[in-house]
């Protein structure tokens, strides 16, 4: 197989804007989401989707896990159309491609157990029971977790970890293509590191496709080959991750790097004296110069 | 050191059980603000970096409140005032910014009608002229046309804008101190950089002591001159900048710098700090860290390390490097 497993052809995304008084009276409008998006993912590819809020790229992942239709253009599955892969159901395109949320607290079901929602997956995918349970330890144990989990429920887990169960259920599909939409960005520092190493791990051992939707361009370009920039439902800028970051063309790409935090060397006041503090300006100075 | 703004001493927070009993979040806290000076206060999830600075506001809900320890503000010890002293002070000697400009704005009032009522609560001016120091903080933090953007209401204002407003309700009465917490964490990345552009163009006009809670090291390095970091409600390290940034000395602050990857060098796993933060009412008697440190002895866990200072730069670990 040379083609590529996803494929975005002249994608758009609208949605309508205004309230219900304004649709009455015929003056609504459209937000355009995504502008006539094309893009190919080849297999195994990790695809780091970068920009800010309103660039379009969770519209994009919700296009690509199926979660929406485009308003034009078409989305490919290994070449297949997503309009005709969904005819009768979503079920043929939502077992190959799965997704994996920002939020840890609201993707799980907070009245089930770990286990009950692997197994609610595993069922979909036609396992048969007697063999659930130890395929749900073998995820567990994919994803760094101890089979004693099992029992537990969302809220007795911490961020970290259910953001590993949320990419356990995501991989009991045995998808090909993995979208995951912010996936740390809601984790403490020291967890996200321990996730990114995971997906890293996780896309060379079960030869997955992964499109890392994310802000942080460092982490991007940790775990990505690729990079796509996205800029108010436009591609502006794509290609190999380290190049783009290195020698960003586009000014939007410029800017987003520039933005980055980066310790001392991004100071924006000097660093202090050592020793003793310039003398600071008492309240009266303040109020006298105002 | 010279008269310090804010001195921090021996700080305890609790937490009422629903099970009875007290969980201390903050156990016994220890660190200063001189005026002027900007100072980060670093660390994870449940670090007590939040709530310590709720406890100095008295901003606790009914269910947490400070158990122990001063709170000096300019020789007063906040802990001890009444509430109607803390109400003079907060807004106008003491001013805070939070994470959510959206739920932080009354979503039923004018950007301007919220800004005036700080200004009137705190000096006897007329509406007009509140309007007026209303407009030009406004404009100080950089919102163009703020004479007609104080008739605007919060959700026709951006989330940067959401936040510039605040900053500007912070600063209108012209506090000495200004507390923000993780203020950009819910901005995009390029609006993210404005607002810490800004906090540091207020702090140099407005001679403003600034105390930035963030999570993030990096985007703290680039205004504070000092950092403070916190973990399992205890300081576990204070430095200069400079000497946090380039030579940490408690192994959670090195690793901390060494989780968050960069934008050169070469590409590799990242480095990852095993287990979990601390929960609540499970910590360990000794260092809180020592059950995540690679550098622990079986000892670290026995004994809580007093945080021993050394020309400025104080560290709470049994074994420093």
């Amino acid at each position: 197989m040379t083609g590529p497993i996803l494929s975005l052809r002249g994608v758009s995304k609208s949605f309508p804007q205004g309230g219900l008084l304004d649709r009455l009276l015929g003056r609504d409008g459209r937000l355009v989401a995504l502008d006539d998006v094309s893009l190919d993912v080849m297999r195994g590819d990790v695809v780091g989707i970068v920009g800010e809020s309103g660039s379009g790229k969770s519209t994009l992942a919700g296009l690509a896990v199926g979660l929406a239709r485009p308003t034009s253009g078409d989305v490919l599955l290994d070449g297949q159309s997503m309009a005709e892969l969904m005819r009768d159901h979503a079920g043929p395109w939502r077992r190959r491609v799965q997704m994996v949320f920002q939020d840890t607290s609201s993707a799980l079901n907070p009245r089930k157990s770990v286990a009950r929602c692997l197994g609610e997956t595993l069922a979909l995918r036609g396992v048969p029971k007697a063999q659930r349970e130890s395929e749900i330890a073998e995820l567990l144990t994919l994803v760094g977790l101890g089979p004693e989990i099992g029992p537990r429920l969302p809220h007795e887990l911490s961020g970290g970890q259910r953001q590993r169960i949320g990419l356990a259920r995501a991989l009991a599909m045995k998808p090909e293509v993995l979208i995951a939409d912010e996936p740390v960005s809601a984790l403490d520092v020291s967890l996200q590191a321990q996730v990114i190493n995971l997906l890293s791990r996780l896309t060379r051992e079960l030869s997955l496709t992964l499109l890392f939707i994310s802000h942080d361009l460092a982490l991007v370009r940790t775990l990505c080959s690729r990079i796509v920039v996205m800029r108010e439902g436009e591609i502006v800028e794509q290609g190999p991750c380290l190049d783009v970051l290195g020698r960003p063309q586009h000014p939007y790409t410029q800017a987003l790097l520039a933005a980055v935090p980066k310790g001392l060397a991004g100071r924006r006041s000097p660093l202090p004296a050592r020793a003793d503090a310039a003398a600071p300006e008492t309240r009266e100075d303040i109020h006298g110069a105002a | 050191m010279s008269a310090a703004l804010l001195t921090v001493e021996g700080l305890r927070v609790g937490f009422r059980s629903a099970y009875g009993g007290m969980v201390e979040a903050v156990r016994g806290v220890d660190f200063s603000v001189a005026p002027g000076e900007a100072v980060g206060i670093v660390g994870e999830s449940g670090s007590g970096k939040s709530l310590s600075m709720l406890a100095v506001m008295r901003l606790l809900g009914a269910s947490a409140g400070a158990t122990g320890g001063r709170v000096i503000f300019d020789g007063e010890d906040l802990l001890a005032a009444d509430e109607k002293r803390m109400r003079a002070l907060r807004g106008r000697d003491i001013a805070m910014v939070f994470q959510d400009p959206q739920s932080s704005l009354n979503p039923a009032l004018t950007i301007g009608r919220q800004i005036t009522d700080v200004v009137r609560a705190h000096r006897d001016v007329s509406t007009g002229e509140a309007r007026r120091i209303a407009a030009e903080a406004l404009e100080s933090v950089g919102i163009r046309d703020a004479g007609r953007r104080l008739a605007a209401y919060p959700h026709e204002f951006s989330g940067g804008m959401r936040q510039r407003a605040l900053i500007a309700m912070a600063i209108a009465c012209r506090p000495r101190l200004l507390i923000a917490d993780e203020p950009t964490t819910a901005l995009d990345v390029t609006v993210q950089a404005q607002i810490v552009d800004l906090i540091a163009e207020l702090r140099r006009e407005l001679g403003l002591a600034v105390v930035f809670i963030s999570h993030n090291l990096q985007l703290v390095a680039e205004i504070v001159d000092r950092v403070v970091v916190m973990y399992g409600g205890k300081v576990v390290e204070d430095g200069p900048v400079e000497a946090i940034e380039r030579a940490p000395r408690h192994p959670y602050t090195r690793l901390l710098k060494a989780c968050v990857p960069s934008l050169t060098g070469p590409v590799g796993p990242l480095t990852a700090i095993e287990g979990t933060p601390p929960r609540l009412g499970r910590l360990p008697v000794g260092c809180p860290f020592s059950p995540r440190c690679p550098d622990a002895a079986e000892s670290c866990g026995h004994q809580m390390p007093p945080l021993i200072a050394e020309a400025g730069h104080s560290t709470a670990c049994w074994r420093p490097r």
